[in-house]
């Protein structure tokens, strides 16, 4: 009985091990588990005005206290705020997402904004500003990709 | 139970029982409950991040799969007997958790597959689960009533 429950042990140890890939870790792959703090991206034209805009966006939202991993995606069209909240303000989640899009709102009337604390749209919030830095990785695909993000937000269950 | 004075026999009887009854450990049961079912939570969060992870899930629409990983794999431990140690082990910790489900569905078609697939599996598989079922049906609905009610009273 030992015998077999330490081959099983040793026979799932090896099979998971096997799953570390190409060894390659990026933050998005670790986005889960740690702070990633990532800069803000812009899919649009390149203006000072643009760059200022989301990064004010960034700032304010990282200023309320019940937060701590912020990523700030915009396009011409849609700015999309993902948000990790603190553990035990996960209570108040709904509460946290109110206040801030009536906050954001408020500040930037112009802007169309689709607020997530959702993991999974962080993970791929985190994922599309690491292949924004690729030089192939063209506005067009960004584009593409942040609208599947969206649509992948408003999906329901 | 009604109050009627018990004769002496039984008095006498029950002051036997009460000296050889056997005392039962509840906070050891509770503590090995809370352990189990905590450990089966830890794998269902761990398969929700799986599927996030790997598959286009957000946490909004990971429960579904996860739910029916959980009770396949319960299943499957039903059926190779390891369901039934943990069982014993960590009582209601492996029955309250959707895994518990699988384990009521299986051993009843375990249990009566000598009285053929029709009759026996077919007819019993659902004994304790189609109860399981039926007022989780029940209560979604009068859940989903109240809530539908609320949004139409303006109240959330």
């Amino acid at each position: 009985m030992k015998k077999r429950l330490l081959s099983f042990i040793a026979f799932s140890l090896i099979l998971l091990s096997g799953c570390s890939g190409d060894g390659k870790v990026t933050d998005s792959d670790l986005a889960l588990l740690k702070t990633t703090n990532p800069p803000a991206v812009l899919i649009d034209k390149n203006t000072r005005g643009n760059m200022d805009l989301v990064e004010n966006i960034e700032h304010d939202v990282e200023k309320m206290k019940e937060l701590y991993d912020v990523a700030v995606v915009k396009s011409n069209g849609d700015t999309l705020v993902a948000y990790k909240v603190k553990h035990l303000q996960r209570f108040h989640m709904k509460k946290i997402e109110k206040k801030m899009t009536k906050m954001l709102e408020e500040k930037y009337p112009d802007e169309n904004f689709i607020v997530s604390s959702d993991y999974k749209i962080f993970i791929e919030a985190v994922e599309l500003q690491e292949k924004m830095k690729d030089p192939d990785f063209t506005d067009n695909k960004a584009k593409k990709k942040l609208d599947k993000i969206i649509k992948l937000k408003n999906e329901m269950t | 139970m009604s109050k009627k004075t018990k004769t002496p026999e039984q008095q006498q009887y029950e002051k036997l029982e009460q000296k050889h009854e056997l005392k039962r450990p509840v906070l050891k049961n509770c503590i090995r409950a809370f352990w189990v079912g905590g450990l089966i939570c830890v794998v269902g969060q761990a398969i929700t991040y799986f599927y996030i992870y790997f598959f286009n899930f957000t946490e909004q629409t990971a429960g579904n799969p996860t739910v029916a990983t959980m009770i396949f794999i319960s299943m499957l431990l039903t059926g190779f007997g390891v369901y039934d140690r943990l069982g014993q082990f960590g009582g209601a910790g492996s029955a309250v958790p959707v895994t518990g489900f699988g384990n009521a569905v299986i051993s009843a078609a375990i249990e009566h597959r000598t009285e053929g697939f029709v009759l026996g599996v077919g007819g019993n598989m659902f004994k304790l689960a189609g109860s399981v079922i039926l007022f989780g049906v029940f209560s979604a609905f009068v859940v989903a009533l109240i809530k539908t009610l609320l949004i139409i009273w303006g109240v959330i």
